[in-house]
């Protein structure tokens, strides 16, 4: 990554209120395969945690849970000692496996409806993509975009939502080393903020101070 | 822009640059109500019965057609995901969702209705009520149709699924909408009280159905 995209990625922005994730005794399973018992998480301002693990242990079903999309068996999820599921809404930016980006759609016409849907003014497009080095993508439908500006794209979208508690859902699988720069530095400058960062990641990120949970090994 | 003004341009805009916008719904209804006469017959008395039903018929089949992708295509590209994660109600989005699909897609039918109408020798104020019978029943077709996709998003040949949910729940809206063309036709009051009794299922539908669809949407992703 050059120092010039470097330094438009880490421009100051307004600190996020202090945000605390608790999980307290989670109980996880799909079927009859128990992919977590009795799991205790504390994450704060600016930390980050790496979910590892073989596939099939649970780190994306841990995600689910922690953005509400799925029922813990037991335990609770808390966000600043609200349940989760009630302030999710306005909380947590969520990347999962796919995009949400349609094959006719440009990164213009998606980013200005995600602007829309989070009350972000379409002015923090252009910031956006550019800490991602897909600006000059902008008006390039989706399916002629590659797998990796596809990402990019879906990372952007994250840093337009403006939220705290960032679940991405392997953030890094089709990225190229510079891609994998970008979001290293996109993830520096959110937890510089006071932003959270969840991962699934089955590649070593080179995240300074993240913490990591083997999934496989609980 | 306001969150449901977005929603329902991006998905009326998805459906024109996407799918075709209104041609796939409109040339099904079209070949339906122009081949179902070859197998009639010729008799114009019996056409004329009979065209406010299969109108009504093909019309209802016609809305059937987009109803896999209305939210599959949400379901397996993570859109709903994000939906989940926004501070509007959900069956608020569904709702614009469902109606922004409809309104660019389903707009023809009434029209077409009217000239089928006339293809089937009604008389012009017939062949108006039947397409004013039609746009009333739109709604209600749109978002039951929308009710079934949302339970078979996601799921393999979802299309069976959605055949199998929707069109019992349709009949309420096909017998009404096909009554007031009827009615109209034999000149007797009642089409009057058809055609209200359509806006009426359309009316309680799009007040109820937003919250089947968002529980249903809740339930494939879960």
């Amino acid at each position: 990554m050059t120092s010039a995209s470097l330094s438009r990625t880490v421009t100051p922005a307004p600190k996020f209120p202090d945000l605390r994730l608790s999980v307290s005794d989670l109980g996880l399973s799909r079927g009859d395969m128990v992919l977590a018992r009795d799991l205790g998480l504390a994450l704060g301002p600016g930390e980050a945690l790496l979910l590892t693990g073989r596939n099939g242990t649970g780190k994306t079903s841990l995600l689910r849970a922690l953005a509400g999309f799925i029922e813990p068996d037991t335990g609770a999820i808390r966000l600043n000692d609200e349940p989760a599921a009630l302030a999710a809404a306005d909380t947590i930016a969520w990347l999962g496996h796919a995009d949400g980006l349609k094959p006719g759609e440009t990164p213009r016409s998606a980013l200005r409806f995600w602007a829309d849907l989070y009350g972000q003014p379409r002015t923090a497009i252009m910031p956006a993509l550019r800490a991602l080095e897909i600006d000059h993508l902008i008006d390039r439908p989706a399916a002629r975009l590659s797998r990796g500006q596809q990402r990019r794209c879906g990372l952007a979208r994250i840093v337009l939502a403006h939220r705290p508690l960032w679940l991405l859902d392997e953030p890094a699988g089709p990225l190229d080393a510079e891609g994998r720069a970008c979001l290293a530095a996109l993830v520096a400058s959110h937890r510089a903020r006071g932003g959270l960062v969840i991962a699934a990641t089955h590649q070593p990120l080179d995240w300074p101070d993240a913490r990591s949970l083997d999934m496989g090994a609980i | 822009m306001g969150v449901l003004t977005a929603i329902f341009a991006r998905e009326a805009r998805l459906a024109w640059a996407g799918g075709g916008g209104a041609a796939g719904p409109a040339a099904f209804f079209l070949a339906a109500i122009t081949l179902a006469p070859l197998a009639i017959g010729p008799a114009a008395d019996l056409l004329a019965a009979a065209g406010p039903g299969i109108l009504a018929f093909a019309a209802l089949l016609s809305v059937l057609q987009s109803a896999e992708r209305l939210f599959g295509d949400d379901f397996s590209d993570g859109t709903l995901d994000l939906y989940l994660l926004t501070p509007t109600s959900l069956a608020a989005l569904c709702l614009a969702k469902v109606m922004g699909q409809a309104s660019a897609t389903l707009w023809p039918l009434p029209l077409i209705g009217v000239l089928g109408g006339l293809m089937y020798g009604l008389p012009p104020i017939s062949a108006l009520v039947l397409g004013a019978a039609l746009l009333a029943a739109i709604p209600a077709l749109a978002l039951i149709a929308g009710f079934a996709g949302a339970l078979a998003a996601g799921i393999k040949r979802g299309g069976l699924l959605i055949a199998l949910i929707a069109t019992p729940m349709m009949v309420p809206v096909l017998i009404f909408a096909a009554g007031a063309g009827r009615s109209a036709f034999a000149g007797d009051e009642r089409a009057v009280a058809n055609l209200l009794l359509t806006l009426a299922i359309s009316l309680g539908t799009v007040a109820l159905a937003p919250f089947g669809i968002a529980a249903a949407v809740r339930g494939r992703l879960g």
